[in-house]
């Protein structure tokens, strides 16, 4: 095992978040030789290179992204997505709060290379702390010159505002964040247009994850080669895996792309704690398909093993799940959280979601009957892909994944309930 | 221009045209849809008009696409009938099905694209529904049905876009989802009952149409709203006799679909109990034949010293009306009379529908006190038709002290109580004409129930007091006389005026 360190190098550390810190171990160096060679084209072209993918979920390449502005735009504004709420995922706030200079020089490098002169850092609300420490970097970086009117006597000017959101999920969704700022209802809008083409105030708006600006500053200074050098030919570079459940050592950690799950699991995460036997693996955040254990054994962490084995690299959030676990109550947890957070706009999630939750609760209340199995599927069916924004998949993924992967456990249970005589402990129509 | 094939025939549209738009004029009919409304921002909320667009892995929505050259695309599909059909489930699995004490039954989105989509059988019990308020006064108007709404976000983008009053929101998240005012707000602005036109289901009824009666008893006439000079172009549903509401039609070049609040309410004033049923001579009931005689003694020593013809004529009686007397003695009412507090959007500041018919005619206007005195002067019978102008107080002295005055009217009024004969003669949903609105354009309307009472048109009775006043000329037949108007106010044959053109018709082209 060996340890990589182009996001984490101050992780854990105490005085990791301070500016001095940072500039004596050579922060904001990469952003001076930005201002000095004064090209915004050669650092969208660079980040391009490097292959770097977005690492909010989407996996989209960051340096196209960048170059969807239309050339010449007056008004851009870019936005740094901090929201981290998806279950399982919790890597931004590391970032955040154990470095954050290192995420403000890449949302500063960011903004120049899309020449947006004004950057929000929307960050969750239940972070409270987090808003706390990146305002007082971001208070050192004006402070020491870095932000504000003419940085670095380069004429770039930059404004930072520090946003902390309500706790809204859907205000996670690029859109969704965007009408959040603007004071409107957190919800997605629908594409197109598309925020890079018209976003924010109706401008070009490029928001980015925390992860993927975090990344920058590294590539910049060692180079889109240096980059690639880690990872695979397509999922290039490093990447924070924030591991959950009843493993020996679970935490954040950052792997080169690729790295088979069975070597990450033994050697870094030292296999499963005493008495535990593994069962199964969410990889990606809650909102990926499951993998069954045997599966999870034989994939490889990149974007492209984990779409051939049927699941998402995702945000990383990993959750590993125990013999010990049942199924159909996490699935109950997971159904409730989409039920509760779906925006409500379009219908096939407002209503699929609540009706999903129901069924699923129907059957842990000792309700449930075999035509329920197949409802879950009518259900999910109805929702696939004809929706605003991805929400709707996301509780679609796990559901179907569920369902096909540990349905005899389903299965059971309808049996147990019918044995039992359908003792009642949720009524019917019960309403939330 | 884009080609595009659509249900594998092809079609040409010009660029930017909503695909939407396009499957609808290739089908002949609209794809499915709550959300969508050609005069609204795109929302894209109900996710009903998927479509399959050859080459895109997923099914889009039409409303929120717009044509490209060598598109193919398929709205009848499998794949997209089965989309259709579980989105429209989705509609309906918290849906309180109370058609049967409904208003909307029988126009409604929900019943109507179930039906043609069909899915019988529900698959959430009736308990297990979210419950939401029902029976909300949200305004003067209009009354909400929050476990009906689809959340289709139209009357929301209606107040937010068109009236820019935003009294509508949507509140809460998922399916806890529902359509509300604002906190302490009401939904009373003069536009708010296109809010209860444009909700595809019944969450928004008017309260002024609750539970008068079941939509498909209803027979629709074709009419221009009387409210102002603007001419809203109007749905007359009606049935007996009585007139139940008004809705707006579309005319792009008057009203849009929209009209407001106040026009949609002057129906009422067909049915008040100040009509004029029968006529009236030496302050008693009499008939038309006791009238005639009455009429026939006044006028025996020749015709009309003054007609006072006002706004709510139709152009057809205003012409008429014209031939009682020489022209410089046919003025119009009083000039400011009738006049209020316009807005930007379709109500006019004129409240009457026809000022443009006396300009047409060129009839002036005097201003009360001129007319006062014109009518003080009238050294022999006065005729007043077409509006009260005894709401002026000035007017009504003058009309007080007038001997030989014979009004035609629809209400009881000054003017009627003055009278040595008053005739009761159609109100504008009671006979066909013509309105000229503030932009000269004209308008025809039919005649959509029956005259109350002896109630006669407009044209008749000055047909038959032309007669008695000696005229000669007097046209004999509708027809006729709209055949004169044509020939003398335009150009011979120019416009057939009882086929009016859809829109309208602006004399000399369409600039106003
Ligand atoms: C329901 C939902 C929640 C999301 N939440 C987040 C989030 O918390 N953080 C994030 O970076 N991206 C989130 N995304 C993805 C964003 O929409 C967007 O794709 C991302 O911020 C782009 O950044 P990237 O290109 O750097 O990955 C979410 C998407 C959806 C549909
Ligand atoms: S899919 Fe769900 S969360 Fe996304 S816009 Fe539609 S209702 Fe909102
Ligand atoms: S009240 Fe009617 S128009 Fe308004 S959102 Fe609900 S269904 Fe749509
Ligand atoms: S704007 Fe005028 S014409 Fe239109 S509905 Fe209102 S009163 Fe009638
Ligand atoms: S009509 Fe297109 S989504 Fe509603």
């Amino acid at each position: 095992m060996k340890e990589y360190n182009i996001l984490s190098s101050r992780f854990g550390r105490p005085d990791g978040h301070k500016l001095a810190v940072y500039e004596q171990e050579g922060g904001y160096k990469a952003l001076r030789a930005v201002l000095e060679q004064n090209d915004p084209a050669a650092v969208r072209e660079t980040v391009k290179e490097s292959g770097l993918r977005g690492r909010g979920g989407a996996g989209f390449p960051t340096g196209v992204k960048w170059g969807f502005v239309p050339q010449g735009a007056e008004e851009v504004y870019f936005f740094v997505n901090a929201d981290e709420s998806e279950p399982g995922t919790f890597k931004d706030r590391f970032l955040l709060d154990y470095d954050p200079h290192q995420t403000l020089e890449g949302t500063i490098i960011s903004s120049f290379a899309v020449q947006a002169h004004l950057a929000f850092i929307y960050i969750r609300g239940e972070f409270g702390w987090l808003v706390d420490r990146v305002q007082a970097a971001v208070d050192e970086a004006y402070a020491a010159g870095y932000l504000g009117r003419n940085i670095l006597g380069s004429g770039f000017d930059l404004e930072v505002i520090v946003h902390k959101g309500a706790g809204a999920y859907i205000c996670g969704e690029e859109t969704g964040l965007i009408n959040s700022v603007e004071g409107r209802k957190g919800q997605p809008s629908i594409k197109p247009p598309f925020p890079a083409v018209a976003g924010f105030l109706g401008k070009p708006t490029i928001v980015n994850n925390v992860e993927s600006v975090a990344s920058v500053p590294w590539i910049i200074t060692h180079g889109p080669e240096a980059y690639r050098a880690f990872g695979t030919e397509k999922s290039p570079g490093t990447k924070l895996f924030s591991v959950s459940g009843p493993v020996k050592k679970p935490g954040v950690y950052e792997i080169p792309l690729g790295l088979p799950f069975r070597e990450f699991f033994h050697d870094w995460l030292g296999g499963m704690v005493e008495g535990e036997k593994l069962k199964a693996v969410i990889v990606g955040g809650s909102s990926v398909p499951v993998l069954p254990a045997d599966e999870v054994m034989n994939v490889n962490l990149d974007y492209e093993s984990l779409q051939q084995a049927g699941t998402m690299l995702g945000s990383g959030g990993m959750i590993v799940i125990p013999e010990s676990c049942d199924m159909v109550e996490l699935i109950q947890v997971l159904m409730h959280f989409y039920y509760d957070e779906s925006c409500g706009q379009c219908t096939p999630c407002r209503e699929g979601t609540g009706w999903l939750h129901r069924i699923v609760r129907r059957l842990r209340g000792g309700e449930g009957t075999d035509a329920d199995l197949g409802l879950l599927e009518h259900v999910c069916n109805g929702m696939a892909g004809l929706t605003i924004c991805p929400l709707a998949d996301a509780a679609v993924m796990p559901m179907r994944s569920f369902l096909g992967k540990f349905r005899p456990e389903f299965e059971a249970l309808i049996q147990e309930t019918a044995a039992a005589g359908a003792q009642t402990r949720w009524p019917r129509g019960e309403q939330e | 221009m884009a080609k595009l094939t659509i249900d594998d025939q092809e079609y040409e549209f010009p660029d930017g045209t909503s695909l939407f738009d396009a499957c609808r004029q290739a089908r002949g009919e609209a794809l499915p849809h709550f959300c969508y409304h050609p005069d609204l921002p795109v929302a894209g909320v109900c996710r009903l008009c998927q479509v399959e667009v050859e080459g895109m892995p997923k099914l889009t929505i039409a409303c929120n696409t717009t044509v490209r050259d060598g598109m193919v695309v398929h709205t009848r599909s499998e794949r997209v009938n089965k989309a259709v059909q579980q989105v429209l489930e989705m509609h309906l699995i918290n849906h309180p099905v109370d058609c049967p004490i409904c208003d909307q039954a029988g126009e409604c989105g929900l019943q109507n694209q179930y039906m043609q989509y069909g899915l019988y059988e529900s698959k959430v019990p009736m308990a297990a529904k979210v419950k939401k308020h029902k029976a909300k006064v949200i305004g003067p108007y209009v009354i909400l049905d929050q476990e009906r709404c689809v959340l289709c976000s139209r009357c929301v983008r209606f107040c937010n876009e068109v009236t820019g009053t935003g009294e509508l929101g949507i509140y809460n998240r998922g399916d806890r989802a529902e359509l509300d005012v604002a906190p302490g707000v009401e939904l009373d602005n003069n536009y708010s009952m296109n809010t209860v036109d444009i909700c595809p289901v019944g969450a928004l009824t008017s309260r002024d149409f609750r539970f008068a009666k079941r939509v498909w008893m209803l027979k629709n006439t074709r009419g221009v709203c009387p409210g102002c000079a603007t001419g809203c172009n109007v749905r007359i549903d009606h049935e007996g006799g009585r007139v139940y509401r008004l809705k707006p039609v579309y005319n792009p070049e008057v009203n849009g679909r929209w009209m407001c609040d106040r026009g949609r309410m002057t129906y009422k004033e067909l049915h008040d109990e100040r009509r004029l049923l029968r006529p009236f001579a030496g302050g008693r009931e009499a008939a038309w034949t006791a009238a005639s005689v009455a009429l026939a003694d006044l006028l025996r020593d020749g015709g009309f010293s003054l007609v006072v013809v006002g706004p709510r004529a139709s152009l057809e009686e205003m012409f008429l009306a014209r031939k009682l007397a020489p022209a410089d003695a046919v003025v119009g009412g009083p000039a400011d009379l009738d006049r209020g507090e316009g807005d930007d959007l379709l109500l006019d500041g004129d409240r009457t529908p026809n000022r443009g018919g006396l300009k047409t005619l060129g009839i002036p206007e005097p201003a009360a006190a001129d007319l006062a005195a014109r009518i003080t002067a009238a050294s022999g019978p006065v005729l007043v038709l077409g509006g009260e102008p005894g709401r002026d107080a000035g007017v009504a002295a003058a009309l007080a002290g007038c001997g030989g005055l014979v009004v035609i009217a629809t209400h009881d009024g000054p003017s009627v109580q003055a009278a040595a004969v008053a005739l009761p003669g159609a109100a504008w949903a009671e006979q066909a004409g013509v309105f000229v609105n503030r932009q000269g354009r004209w308008q025809g309307f039919a005649q959509a129930v029956a005259r109350p009472g002896a109630a006669r048109e407009g044209w008749r009775i000055l047909a038959e007091l032309a007669g008695l006043a000696g005229v000669e000329t007097a046209p004999q037949s509708l027809r006729a006389l709209r055949k004169e108007i044509v020939d003398t106010v335009l150009s011979e044959g120019e416009l057939d005026m009882d086929r009016m053109p859809e829109t309208g018709f602006v004399p000399g082209g369409g600039e106003r």
